[in-house]
């Protein structure tokens, strides 16, 4: 095997939770509690779990945005688990992030080519108008979108913009936080594509997270289960998906109202098969 | 038996810019509607319309009638509609604190919904009654906790049994669950469904997902771009769609059958007061011609056609 381009050993992050009482000491929450996994060069990886179970914390975690509280980060060779911000450059650069509301995720008060120029500015590069067009290119833009500013866009647009600015810098590693989440259907089949795409294209490492699994088994050939900060079951999407074998994964696929279940029958207490009571 | 709601020739402007218009929509007793289209097609101006609770500067034309209410709708004045509200009609929004006081426990919330409109006869009762709902929703240790306290989830369960304290003939819900996780919503949806069955409550229910609306609902109406551009029972339109506009939402929401690529309707939707005359879809359509600067007369019943110059043929299905 290879080495992966990640490797989570047995990562724990606690947060403090603010104190409920003089008396008490300030009660602790466990967001990730073991986490192991591997992804390897050119993989689309996939991360499912509900709201609260970890996710987010995980990939900041991987992106050094954020510390673990014990275990071990490894990302394209380099243990970045106590490294210092400053020696952290090669991993700004290698590995870009993509969030969920794409509205508060970019600048107000910036033009979109400003926006998409960001992080190559940050990194002491020249920004040249011919990357940025390339990038809204890329994105599936018009040149024109680089004057506007980002409330003159759709959800759906807003979030090409954020692409584009991952892109930006080059990065071999795309990391994505449920990034079609907030938007419509049709609008999630172009993002989802684009995605998709620029991934092929551009021979990226992809991170997926999302809290449905048929989004995931669309996008990715391998899939984590998160449940209250453990990965219960990892398995390429497919099998996953149609086959669970946790019963926590069971819960998830079940929750999921699907068109052809739904036109077949399924009701919402269908949905709702295997939960717990 | 006649409708529960029956709106006619909805319009809604806003200054000189027409935002909804030519709506027609009821729903019979008992039955669950859903009203289904992107962001921007105008689904939440038309709820709002029906409750009343339009922003200062939009204006609603046309009629809105429900069972049990003498009156016009439209033009009411806010004494007879708050009347009407949680009485006879309630509604769930995507974001529970709109409908929650965060400075209110949660079980006096309850009660008091049931004491303001007299359903109980008096406080000692209203609190019992607060306590029995909140129960069935899941969450009886929660009567004495704020809004603040509780996650999104519960926060929503909290106003579903809110909206469902009267017994109300017609329950509208815009968008409950988007903004939640898929286990989540199975238990908001299970709730809205076992609550409209036990009072047999009709069900409007607003949403832009065609999986949740095919689970719950019975039939359904397509919006865009301010229109109702195709409606039937969900069973037909949704794998037998004639509208070449449902037809591409059906297309792009199916994750299952769809490889690597999922088909896409080309363009964006415009913004409010851009859509095209005639057609509003014929900017983004395959198959606009000329004829589609005019406005598609209604094919079929009221209850199920279209408005397309080109629909998809009639038998062949597609959406296996
Ligand atoms: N900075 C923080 N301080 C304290 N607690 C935190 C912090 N960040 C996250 N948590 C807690 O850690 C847990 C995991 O949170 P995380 O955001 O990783 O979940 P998630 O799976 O991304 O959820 P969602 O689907 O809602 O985005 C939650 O209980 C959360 O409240
Ligand atoms: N007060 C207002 N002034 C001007 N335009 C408005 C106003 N309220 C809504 N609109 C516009 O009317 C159109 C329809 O809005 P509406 O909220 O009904 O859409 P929707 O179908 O509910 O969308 P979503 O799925 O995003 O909730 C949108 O383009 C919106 O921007
Ligand atoms: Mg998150
Ligand atoms: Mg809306």
């Amino acid at each position: 095997m290879p080495e992966p381009v990640i490797r989570v050993v047995d990562v724990t992050r606690d947060y403090p939770r603010p104190r409920t009482s003089l008396l008490k000491p300030a009660p602790t929450v466990h967001a990730l509690r073991g986490v192991s996994l591997e992804v390897q060069a050119g993989e689309r990886f996939g991360i499912v779990g509900e709201s609260g179970c970890g996710k987010s914390t995980l990939l900041r975690i991987i992106a050094a945005l954020d510390r673990a509280t014990s275990g071990q980060v490894v990302v394209e060779g380099t243990d970045i688990t106590r490294l210092p911000e400053r020696r952290l450059k090669f991993l700004r650069e290698n590995l870009q992030l993509v969030f969920q509301d794409p509205m508060s995720s970019l600048d107000p008060r910036m033009r979109v080519r400003d926006i998409i120029a960001e992080p190559l500015v940050v990194q002491g590069h020249p920004a040249s108008g011919e990357r940025v067009r390339e990038l809204l290119d890329a994105v599936g833009l018009s040149p024109d979108a680089g004057d506007r500013y980002p409330h003159q866009f759709s959800g759906g647009q807003r979030q090409r913009i954020s692409i584009a600015r991952a892109l930006a810098p080059r990065p071999r590693i795309l990391i994505a936080d449920e990034p079609v989440s907030a938007l419509d259907v049709s609008v999630r089949a172009q993002v989802l594509n684009l995605i998709s795409d620029l991934v092929d294209e551009l021979n990226l490492t992809l991170v997926f997270v999302s809290h449905d699994l048929s989004i995931i088994k669309h996008v990715c050939d391998r899939v984590a289960v998160m449940n209250a900060g453990e990965i219960v079951e990892t398995g390429p999407t497919g099998q996953v998906y149609a086959t669970p074998t946790h019963p926590y994964t069971r819960r998830l696929v079940s929750a999921i109202p699907t068109l052809p279940r739904a036109l077949a029958g399924a009701t919402t207490s269908d949905l709702l098969r295997g939960a717990p009571e | 038996m006649s409708d529960v709601l029956s709106v006619q020739g909805l319009s809604v402007t806003v200054r000189d810019k027409t935002l909804v218009q030519d709506v027609d929509l009821t729903v019979g007793p008992g039955e669950r509607v859903g009203l289904i289209g992107e962001s921007g097609s105008g689904k939440s101006l038309t709820a709002l319309s029906v409750i009343g609770l339009l922003p200062e500067d939009v204006h609603a034309a046309g009629s809105v009638r429900l069972a049990g209410v003498s009156h016009e709708l439209i033009g009411a004045d806010e004494r007879r509609m708050s009347r009407v509200r949680g009485l006879q009609l309630a509604m769930v929004f995507q974001e529970p604190m709109t409908a929650l006081n965060p400075t209110m426990r949660v079980g006096d919330q309850v009660a008091e919904a049931m004491l303001i409109h007299r359903t109980v006869p008096g406080r000692r009762s209203a609190r019992l009654a607060a306590t029995e709902l909140l129960d069935r929703v899941g969450l009886a240790g929660a009567m004495k906790t704020y809004p603040h306290q509780l996650s999104g989830g519960q926060r929503q369960r909290i106003v579903v049994a809110l909206a469902l304290a009267n017994d109300p003939a017609l329950l509208i819900c815009d968008e409950p669950t988007t903004a939640l996780d898929v286990t989540v919503q199975a238990m908001i949806l299970d709730l809205i469904m076992q609550g409209v069955a036990a009072r047999e409550s009709a069900l409007l229910f607003i949403t832009h997902d065609l999986a949740v609306v095919a689970t719950i609902c019975q039939r359904v109406l397509v919006m865009y771009g301010g229109r109702v551009v195709e409606a039937g029972p969900v069973g037909e339109v949704f794998t037998r769609p004639r509208h070449r506009y449902t037809q591409g939402l059906l297309a792009a929401s199916d994750l299952e059958s769809a490889d690597a690529r999922l088909p896409t309707i080309p363009g964006n939707v415009p913004a409010a007061g851009q859509f095209p005359s005639g057609c509003v879809f014929r900017t983004r359509c395959a198959h606009a011609t000329e004829l589609c600067a005019e406005v598609p007369p209604w094919e079929g019943t009221p209850a199920h056609g279209f408005a397309c110059h080109h629909p998809a043929p009639a038998m062949e299905p597609t959406h296996a």
